[in-house]
């Protein structure tokens, strides 16, 4: 028999108080895994959309506080396509729409040049790619295609009254990127009256270096007023949408690690009380302080691992529940391993924090005290 | 008589003296209750001693003393010659050097009488198979090797105390201190208990301290000491008893 052997056993004793504990702790890791989980995953693939094409750069307005909004001028990516440290520039406009007749909301349509580096790696498995000259036609990624039954030749009327035909259906892994829209950049400026136009500039350097691209920076920033030009990672920092995402998600799941950590100093207090005389006979054979206080943590440690694993279970069914809903299409639904640790290290403070506290009374009581307990 | 002079008479007496009590009194915090008054008295090694008196005469608290449970407002208690104080920390005195047997056994609800009996043994540096080794030789010196795996509450209530006997030997002290060690006990079950500390007095060689309200108990003794008023008001030995030391 070891201590946690006794922890276990002592947890068994109040089954429905440890199972209501255990259900408090779960919500809370599945708040964690699921809402900052999966605000993680959409930011990874954020950045994906930029790393996997080697993007060493973006160039985006500065004031603007939803960069999605930045208002730039097309001629600055002449300008720094002229640079001499640039390998690469693609001009991008950016754009949110919802289907709200079809249930499909915040797809992500971007203006791209035809002939943009962005478009290299395209793999397509309908249709062709954009070309020079093309009108109103578009590519869809796999999945947006599925959700709404569309194939290359079909048309989509992107605002009332005005169709575009799709011309190529691609694949990416990345979720964000097969649940988007690409038409050609022209056509995305006259369709939302923003012509000569940008959202970001996409930047590759011709030489990777961080000296090279810091150089570059500097080099860029120069040649327009209001302009931050910041490597990918920082970028999707500073996105006010991931931002939010981020800060909803975090307050939530903090909130209801709070709750459940109450949860668990309810429970072992009330435990520590009810068995303060036999935590006397404990001291009284021989069991010193820090004994006590182990088997009282691992006693509340026990019960948030056994939340965790409850919460990941939970979790894993609020992301299917989640991808159901209207937006639910930028949601993986795989759950990394890095989360679910997240989740279990959170559920293990929360046992700590909580089993703190009344691990400390159970310690500072004296077996003389304790022996009189009725 | 001065501490220094005090400890100088009782680390003489090493040889012989397990246990001794110097001039013990306990005033609670309120200082109006004296729970004892300058009381001494001295346990030999092997001894089988009683205390008896009525209820508030300081017993329990004589015997939370001599356990290190409770430290005096004066007066020291000496173990093989050296003061308590010396042994600090206390915990690691009592699992080494003491076992308790309750009146109400005070076993642990959840564990099986295997695992009660290892759970002093908790603090020691036996491996888990040594622990369940020697629990199991313990369970059969009291008679319940049969019993192992029962939980307490399936227990009989003279089977629960031999349990708490058997804990109280897990780390083979020299010291058994019981507080009315029979006082929930029917006769039965309550001579089985006073047969099994004669046994484990008289074959074990171990020093047993008990306070109890029950003449039968009192009889099998070798001393006994009466309190009242927490005052020591007799020290004699038992009629028919042997000798009080084992030398």
């Amino acid at each position: 028999m070891r201590l946690i052997h006794v922890a276990y056993k002592n947890m068994q004793r109040r089954r429905l108080r440890s199972a209501l504990t255990i259900a408090g702790v779960s919500v809370a890791v599945a708040a964690v895994v699921a809402l900052v989980g999966a605000v993680g995953s959409f930011e990874r693939q954020l950045l994906a959309v930029f790393q996997n094409r080697g993007i060493d750069l973006v160039v985006a307005g500065a004031t603007t506080v939803q960069r999605l909004q930045s208002n730039l001028e097309e001629d600055l990516g002449r300008r720094i396509g002229r640079l001499p440290g640039v390998k690469h520039v693609a001009c991008a406009l950016i754009e949110n729409f919802s289907f709200p007749e079809l249930d499909v909301l915040g797809v992500v349509v971007r203006g791209l040049e035809p002939n943009s580096f962005v478009l290299n790696e395209v793999a397509l498995i309908e249709g062709r790619k954009l070309e020079p000259g093309d009108g109103d036609v578009m590519l869809i990624g796999k999945v947006l295609a599925n959700t709404l039954s569309k194939r290359a030749g079909d048309q989509f009327e992107l605002v009332p009254g005005r169709s575009f035909r799709i011309v190529g259906v691609y694949d990416s892994y990345n979720l964000l990127e097969s649940n988007s829209l690409v038409v050609p950049l022209d056509a995305l400026q006259d369709l939302m009256d923003r012509r000569g136009k940008a959202t970001v500039f996409m930047v590759v350097a011709a030489e990777s270096s961080q000296a090279a691209v810091e150089s570059l920076a500097a080099q860029i920033k120069p040649l327009a007023p209001n302009i931050d030009v910041l490597p990918a990672r920082q970028y999707v920092d500073s996105l006010i949408e991931v931002r939010l995402a981020r800060a909803v998600a975090w307050f939530t799941s903090t909130l209801a690690l709070i709750v459940g950590t109450i949860g668990v100093v309810n429970t072992m207090l009330t435990a520590v009380f009810e068995r303060t005389r036999e935590l006397a006979v404990l001291r009284a054979v021989g069991w010193r302080r820090a004994t006590i206080v182990r088997m009282i943590l691992f006693e509340s440690a026990l019960l948030s691992m056994l939340g965790a694993v409850v919460g990941c279970a939970m979790a894993w069914f609020l992301t299917q529940m989640l991808r159901l809903t209207p937006t639910g299409r930028l949601i993986s639904g795989e759950i990394g391993w890095y989360v679910v640790a997240q989740g279990c290290g959170l559920a293990l403070l929360v046992g700590i924090a909580g089993g703190g506290y009344p691990a400390w009374r159970a310690a500072k009581l004296l077996p003389t005290e304790g022996l009189r307990h009725e | 008589m001065s501490n220094a002079r005090t400890e100088a008479t009782h680390r003489g007496a090493t040889s012989e003296c397990l246990l001794c009590a110097q001039e013990l009194s306990k005033f609670y915090p309120d200082g109006r209750v004296q729970a004892l008054d300058r009381v001494s008295f001295h346990v030999n090694r092997g001894e089988y001693l009683a205390v008896m008196g009525p209820s508030g005469s300081g017993k329990s608290t004589l015997l939370n003393m001599l356990g290190a449970l409770d430290r005096p407002s004066s007066g020291e208690v000496f173990f093989e010659g050296r003061p308590l104080s010396e042994f600090y920390p206390w915990d690691r005195f009592r699992c080494e050097q003491v076992g308790f047997v309750f009146q109400s056994f005070h076993l642990l609800p959840a564990l099986t009488a295997l695992e009660n009996v290892q759970i002093p043994m908790l603090e020691t540096r036996r491996s888990a198979a040594e622990r369940a080794s020697a629990a199991e030789s313990l369970l059969e010196l009291v008679g319940l090797a049969s019993r192992r795996h029962h939980l307490p509450q399936t227990l009989s209530v003279g089977e629960r105390q031999r349990v708490a006997v058997a804990r109280a030997l897990a780390n083979n002290p020299p010291l058994l201190l019981a507080d009315e060690p029979t006082g929930n006990l029917d006769s039965a079950a309550a001579e089985a208990v006073l047969d099994l500390f004669a046994r484990l007095h008289g074959e074990h060689r171990l020093t047993l301290v008990v306070i109890t309200h029950d003449p039968a108990l009192s009889r099998r003794a070798q001393r006994v000491l009466r309190l009242k008023d927490g005052r020591l008001i007799a020290d004699e030995p038992v009629e028919g008893a042997g000798p009080v030391s084992d030398q």
